[in-house]
């Protein structure tokens, strides 16, 4: 081998070696438990992110009155944020070292300048601070207390009428899905009529799955509405005519998952898994 | 004159006093207790029953009202089991606003921080702007009270139970949520001497929140069979909400079909869960139609209709039928 292409060679295994190093990697953490108290039920509104608004808005407002040249809102503003930050920097001892008061006092001070120029560049060391919490905690915040827990979820069995867990129970749905397919698929168009019948009344109960945390109808049907009743009845049409005709057949099956079991997966899956993996711990 | 009889006379002076002063107290605290000078009613006002009391204190005056609270599901709000265990150890935002309401106004309420464990309570529902509030104007000594309409009307109820109060507006039937669930009574709104004995006996609403039981007029069935299918239809005849009803919870109907040939063996059996979770109760005076195909021939149809209330895994019998097919 030439000189050149070992050297070209040993330039892409170490690129190799380094690059997957110097990704930026995510690592989702569980928030502290003092955090619990900004959230209910021990709070009783989600004082957190509230306070987050707060941070933002004021931050928001020393820019946007600056353009409009209102400086006494200003002022306001930049006092605001210096308050709310110190406040926020209190408030989850664990949090205390993403904060940095100096570069918040830092930022105000420039803002009271009233140069816009000099407001953003004094923005960029408090942004960091921001930011580097952001990175670090943002998704473990939402998927601790924004996220009710799937794994807590107990749903009865329409069919068995015993209650399972939601993982246990999806199993079930899953099962009777694959036994209305399976069995179409072999022409035995009679069995799966009857396991229809099961895998219907176990999907429509997801409805009031929904509803152990959304309160709006709307949301419900999202995954279980209309299409999943114009799927149903087709299915229905079809398992029940003399000749059931494969292409409407599978037609529905493609709408019920399109528009019901993925709906659901795209929206939870990935929270859920988080969730899962800190309560294996 | 004897001794005697002066004082038999001054007795019956006391007697005729003492007569005089009730009828005027009964009077004055009936008809026209606005006459009566607030600064002379604050000396006997009790501050600490403006303070968000618990219901235990609201129960020294209020005793029978407070019985019957204790035994509604209402008390229990935040300590059920079924809650706990429903709201995931009670961490769901959603629940909090009604089942621990700060105060109840015709709108969703906000949720307290305090007496959590009294659920909705006295205060909850009657306790609104610094003053006690209820469906009469009268006078009681210990509190203010201000009379307010909406506590006889559906929208009161409706702060919480909105899906409920929207099914209940649709039927267009007069009777309130009141009316059927808190039926009225001719007695003392207080048990304690000597208010009990002053004041006039009112109409007072039961504040157990009567859940009725449902019976086979309240839901109607209609079957038959045709061809290889068993056609079955139920009709809420009276309720004038959907049956069950909730915002939240999830009471369900449960119907078993259960198919039997002629040699008296069962070949098939079939269910529907009615329940407004899942958008399938039984709307008021409106027919739901179910059908079964048959896939052996069948000759009887045993029904069975099963109600489970939202805090209960048990299942209760409304009734059972049975519908035989046409001999071919």
């Amino acid at each position: 081998m030439k000189s050149a292409s070992k050297f070209s060679l040993f330039i892409v295994i170490t690129l190799l070696m380094i690059l997957p190093a110097q990704a930026k990697d995510m690592i989702i953490k569980e928030p502290p438990a003092s955090l619990s108290k900004y959230y209910p039920p021990e709070s009783k509104e989600p004082k957190w992110i509230q306070q987050m608004h707060k941070m933002s808005t004021h931050f928001g407002g020393v820019f946007v009155n600056l353009k409009e040249k209102d400086f006494e809102n200003v002022d306001k503003h930049a006092d605001k944020l210096v308050e709310e930050y110190k406040k926020t920097s209190e408030m989850v001892p664990e949090w205390e070292d993403y904060f940095d008061v100096k570069a918040a006092e830092a930022f105000a001070e420039a803002a009271k300048t009233h140069d816009i120029a000099k407001a953003g560049k004094a923005s960029g060391g408090l942004g960091k601070t921001c930011g580097k919490c952001h990175a670090e905690q943002e998704v473990s915040v939402w998927t601790k207390f924004h996220w009710p827990s799937f794994h807590k979820i107990k749903v009865t069995d329409p069919v068995s009428e015993k209650e399972m867990g939601f993982d246990d129970y999806m199993g079930q749905v899953s099962s009777s899905f694959k036994g209305v397919t399976v069995n179409f698929g072999e022409g035995q168009y009679d069995r799966s009529a009857k396991a229809l019948k099961t895998f219907k009344s176990q999907y429509v109960e997801l409805k009031s799955t929904c509803s152990k945390c959304h309160t709006t109808d709307e949301v419900k049907r999202f995954y279980v509405g209309n299409d999943a009743d114009t799927a149903f009845a087709g299915l229905a049409k079809e398992l029940n005519a003399r000749e059931p005709n494969p292409g409407q057949f599978w037609k529905n099956v493609g709408l019920l998952g399109k528009t019901g079991c993925k709906h659901c997966h795209l929206t939870h899956r990935t929270y859920s898994f988080i969730q899962e993996t800190w309560e294996e711990k | 004159m004897k001794l005697s009889t002066q004082i038999l006379n001054l007795l019956t002076a006391i007697g005729c006093f003492a007569i005089a002063g009730i009828a005027v107290t009964h009077f004055l605290i009936n008809e026209k207790f606005e006459w009566i000078p607030e600064s002379a009613l604050e000396l006997v006002r009790d501050k600490a029953l403006l303070e968000r009391p618990e219901a235990k204190r609201c129960s020294e005056c209020h005793q029978d009202i407070y019985e019957a609270w204790k035994e509604s599901r209402h008390s229990i709000s935040w300590t059920s089991k079924t809650y706990i265990e429903a709201s995931d150890n009670r961490t769901k935002e959603k629940c909090l606003a009604c089942h621990i309401p700060e105060s109840v106004k015709g709108e969703k309420p906000s949720p307290r921080l305090d007496r959590r464990d009294e659920g909705i309570y006295c205060v909850s529902c009657h306790f609104v702007d610094g003053k006690m509030n209820g469906p009469y104007d009268l006078l009681a000594l210990p509190h203010p009270t201000h009379r307010n309409p909406d506590y006889v009307r559906s929208s009161f109820c409706g702060s919480c139970h909105e899906k409920t109060l929207k099914e209940w507006k649709e039927t267009g039937v007069e009777d309130t949520c009141q009316d059927c669930h808190m039926p009225r009574k001719k007695g003392r709104l207080t048990q304690k001497l000597p208010l009990s004995l002053l004041h006039q006996k009112k109409w007072v609403g039961n504040h157990k929140f009567l859940h009725g039981d449902l019976t086979a007029e309240d839901i109607l069935m209609d079957a038959g069979f045709k061809d290889n299918f068993f056609n079955l239809s139920l009709l809420n005849k009276t309720i004038p909400h959907a049956v069950p009803t909730a915002d939240n919870g999830d009471p369900r109907l449960y119907l078993y079909i259960t198919f039997f040939n002629e040699a008296g063996e069962q070949v098939d059996q079939a269910k529907e869960i009615l329940a407004p979770q899942q958008e399938t109760a039984l709307a008021f005076n409106k027919k739901a139609d179910f059908q079964y195909r048959l896939f052996n021939p069948v000759s009887q149809a045993n029904i069975v209709l099963k109600y489970q209330p939202a805090w209960s895994k048990e299942k209760e019998l409304v009734w059972e039928k049975s519908v035989r097919s046409e001999p071919k």
